[in-house]
């Protein structure tokens, strides 16, 4: 995509006002998506995107500049762009770029490309029949499957050369199911940083049966009770609660703001003693890693809490740089449309000690929560809110009626320190995140966890 | 360097006989300067170009390819890959394209003092701007965000039938977090304004808002779960509207995907509420002379006075629908083909003043802003329940800050209970909401 050469005339011209670095990120992006909606495939898309951005770091500032054009003469304006953020200053030195060896490879095992469009199809069929096959009151599926391979290259003024290869797969089923006026939808989704493997792990059929089988489900439910009770969390949604409530206060820049309510508070307990959570890039092939994050830093797993107690934050390179602390590789983007900001990969709470079923049975009453729809928190106060898309009534240690319209609400260190048991069952739940109007994919992961109190938002008694 | 025109138009040249071939390409550029502790904290220009082909084989096949800042030899290469994927799709005779009219421009779409704006200007802006957040209040000495961005905007579309449009267009918005604090207590403001030009962006008033919204909220508790009128104020208001969009798109009603999908003609809302989409309407930040399929923009009711009259479709759900489009067409830029989505969606304003509506609402609360609608609204069956912060109301006056609260109901039971709707319309990009009372509602606390 580009010679060694041209990148550091670009992080020269970039550093023509000093600054304490520059950056070069280089990308190109071919995608196959299609659609299945209403029984029909409604639209198989390809594209080829491309552009290159330019950064100049001083402080936790920077400048940035892109262009869809990756020729010598745009790339230099952009680099000019960039360095137009500095008023003044000297010119900064560029260290010879050498290559860096990735700590983690995540090749596809069956290329994606290597599968005719008929092949694809046949998947999203697979996922419509199956769903429609589940039960007669599934009204509607929408089939939406995707796979892109982002290969990207990124020069740094300080020398690092990093190549990367990053291929995506994702198969997403949603299933709309009536009955009687009542309409309900279930969602599940297969995806990895990988090829044609995820739906051999996981296949077409699995992720609609899910899905239906969700959907379906609700549709015997009552409205969910509201006040405060114990919640359970089934593997991987206490994953996507950690992601939400404790990820994001996590981040470095927000920290460096003064808006996380873990400000300054490293080494302090603030979950419970059963908590251990983790931030890992490395996990092979999985949706929310990568060999390097946006700014060439090596991936790792951080911790970021051991037995309770609160160990780190991630870190991007402005943020890293500012604490002189090294970057933990968590520097992401979208695309090279903007700017890298800190934001977490695969975040997990690990296994604890528990068995699922001592959990269940020795609650005698709360809410199951098997799906969650997503969530949004306030990382400087630590609010945080849920939508369930699957949970049930937990009556005397058993797990009865499903309830809809579940909203867990809570505050990240009261929630956190009120887990009260953690399973052995550990399972994942990959997603997208999106902050500062950037989307990235992400992994959630976790075993059963019960929260020993909680509020519940509902419209039932 | 082709121009946007010389694309699109060797796009459709490149159809075959009895193919149906459009093309829409867009460029912008974008400036965002964010600011924090007195300084540049991020200072972003982005060159964006790329073109979109739809086509639509004689059996009703259809395809879709893109490229980022193609060549015209790429562009007619994306005619060609948009054929191979059209082989692979359904066939479905409602993928037409639209036919040729003429859409009347909006001149004042594009503000040339504001694409001619130094770069400069905007650094010194966003500064301003954080540094009036931060001496408002002593309780606001820091803020989470602050930024200022434009953007200078063009699109063309052509087709084999005979659509030939281009527009260009500036926006400028700013936003403001404010963080207040009171010991070891931090609550957030939030305050957002868009608009065409400088002169209309009143970016004073957005540090102003953020500060207030902020520091109202500190000392917040969780109440009890109570059962009283709710004011929903703009921005709350606009988190639901966003739900409502996707109810009343005629591709969600076709699809079994809509709770108003039988009630046409019916009463589904108060007598005060109406819900109105309307793409010529300058006052609206989503004003264009045309859809992103070329179809002229216009003006729907979708709810008169509480009776809802109809659905906002694209040509292909107007046809499949025996409807008229709306000039609803939405794309998510030139990567995808266009949808059905708003252009100017709000809730015409009524009459009451703020002061009015607090007195009419005594003894309820005033929600300031509503959290996990995306996830915990359910725009099929129109269930929901958001977490919310606000205010009680006691007299014609604001009291004590509330947290921790969770609101559920669905949207047609809160359609129906509302009782009065304010005079303060109040834009957010392509949603439009005065403040809204709801006679009743559960607010669900300890």
């Amino acid at each position: 995509m580009l010679d060694r050469s041209l990148a550091e005339e670009v992080l020269r011209a970039a550093r023509r006002r000093g600054g304490a670095f520059a950056e070069l990120f280089v990308e190109e992006r071919s995608s196959v998506s299609i659609r299945l909606d209403d029984g029909k495939v409604e639209e198989l898309t390809t594209g080829l995107d491309r552009g290159a951005g330019v950064r100049v770091g001083h402080g936790t500032s920077f400048g940035y500049a892109f262009s869809n054009r990756l020729n010598r003469e745009a790339l230099l304006e952009a680099a000019e762009a960039a360095a137009a953020s500095l008023t003044q200053g000297e010119a900064g030195n560029v260290v010879d770029l050498r290559a860096l060896e990735p700590p983690v490879l995540h090749a596809a095992e069956r290329d994606p490309s290597a599968v005719p469009a008929v092949g694809k199809i046949a998947w999203v069929r697979e996922v419509d029949e199956t769903a429609r096959g589940y039960s007669a009151e599934v009204r509607q599926v929408v089939a939406g499957y995707a796979d892109s391979v982002q290969r990207v290259v990124i020069a740094t003024s300080d020398g690092r050369w990093v190549e990367e290869i990053r291929p995506r797969l994702r198969l997403a089923a949603q299933v709309v199911a009536a009955r009687e006026g009542n309409i309900q939808t279930g969602v599940h989704v297969a995806a990895g940083l990988a090829g044609v493997e995820v739906l051999d792990a996981q296949s077409p059929s699995a992720t609609a049966e899910i899905a239906a089988r969700r959907a379906v489900t609700m549709l015997g439910s009552i409205p969910a009770p509201a006040g405060e009770m114990a919640v359970v969390l089934a593997p991987g949604m206490g994953g996507v609660l950690f992601h939400e409530a404790v990820g994001h206060p996590l981040e470095s820049d927000a920290v460096d703001k003064e808006a996380s309510v873990y400000r300054g508070r490293v080494g302090e307990t603030l979950a419970s003693t059963l908590v251990n959570g983790v931030d890992d890039a490395t996990i092979a092939n999985a949706w929310g890693s990568f060999s390097f994050d946006d700014e060439g830093a090596p991936a790792q797993r951080t911790v970021l809490f051991e037995e309770g107690v609160l160990r780190g934050w991630l870190y991007d390179r402005l943020r890293a740089e500012k604490d002189g602390v090294p970057s933990t590789g968590n520097g992401r983007r979208q695309s090279y449309a903007s700017p890298p900001i800190p934001r977490m990969t695969n975040t997990y709470i690990l296994s604890g000690g528990s068995k699922p079923d001592d959990i269940i049975a020795s609650t005698a009453r709360g809410v199951y929560v098997t799906a969650l729809a997503g969530g949004q928190t306030n990382p400087a106060t630590g609010d945080f809110v849920f939508g369930c898309s699957e949970a049930f009534l937990i009556e005397d240690g058993r797990v009865t009626t499903p309830v809809r319209g579940a909203n867990l609400i809570g505050r990240a260190i009261e929630v956190m320190s009120a887990i009260d048991a953690v399973a052995d069952d550990f399972d994942t739940w990959p997603g997208h995140c999106g902050k500062d109007g950037q989307s990235v994919p992400v992994g959630s992961g976790s075993p059963t966890i019960r929260i020993s109190r909680i509020t519940v938002g509902g419209t039932g008694a | 360097m082709p121009d946007l025109g010389e694309l699109v138009r060797a796009a459709v040249e490149a159809a075959e006989a009895g193919e149906a071939v459009e093309a829409y390409a867009e460029e912008s550029t974008h400036t965002e300067v964010s600011a924090h502790k007195a300084e540049v904290e991020g200072l972003t220009f982005a060159e964006s170009r790329g073109a979109g082909v739809r086509l639509v084989l004689p059996d009703g096949r259809l395809g879709y390819a893109f490229a980022a800042d193609p060549s015209l030899d790429e562009v007619r290469r994306a005619v060609s890959q948009a054929r191979e994927n059209a082989v692979f799709a359904t066939p479905d005779e409602h993928n037409v394209l639209p036919e040729a009219a003429d859409a009347e421009p909006i001149e004042a779409l594009f503000n040339p003092a504001l694409a001619a704006m130094p770069t400069d200007r905007k650094v010194a802006l966003a500064l301003d701007l954080e540094a009036r957040t931060v001496s408002r209040d002593p309780r606001v000495a820091k803020v989470d965000t602050v930024q200022y961005a434009d953007a200078v905007s063009r699109v063309a579309i052509a087709s084999t039938t005979g659509v030939a449009a281009e527009y260009a267009r500036t926006d400028c918005w700013c936003l403001a977090v404010a963080l207040a604090e009171d010991g070891e207590e931090t609550q957030t403001g939030f305050s957002f304004r868009v608009a065409r030009g400088l002169e209309d962006l009143g970016w004073e008033g957005v540090a102003d808002e953020a500060v207030e919204r902020g520091t109202r909220m500190l000392g917040a508790v969780k109440p009890p779960t109570m059962k009283v009128p709710v004011l929903l104020d703009p921005f709350a208001g606009s988190s639901f509207l966003g739900v409502l969009a996707g109810a009343l798109s005629a591709e969600a009603v076709q699809k079994g995907r809509s709770l108003f999908a039988e009630l046409v003609g019916q009463q589904v809302g108060s007598e005060v509420f109406t819900l109105v989409d309307d793409g010529r309407l300058l006052d609206g930040p989503a004003a264009s002379p045309f859809d992103d399929e070329g179809v002229p923009s216009s003006r729907t009711e979708l709810i008169t006075r509480g009776t809802l009259n109809g659905f906002l479709h694209n040509t292909y759900t107007a046809h499949r629908g025996g409807a008229a489009s709306t000039g609803s067409a939405r794309r998510a830029g030139y990567r995808s083909a266009p949808g059905v989505g708003v252009s100017n969606f709000y809730v015409e304003p009524g009459i009451m003043d703020l002061r009015e509506l607090l007195a009419e609402a005594n003894g309820g609360v005033l929600i300031q802003d509503v959290s996990g609608v995306h996830s915990g609204a359910n725009p099929i069956s129109g269930e929901f329940s958001v977490g919310a912060t606000g205010l009680r109301i006691e007299g014609d006056a604001l009291g004590e800050p509330l947290r921790e609260m969770t609101i559920a109901s669905t949207i047609p039971e809160m359609l129906r209970a509302v009782s009065a709707v304010g005079s303060d319309l109040r834009f957010f990009t392509s949603v439009g909401v005065p403040s809204i009372l709801i006679g009743e509602m559960t607010v669900a606390g300890i």
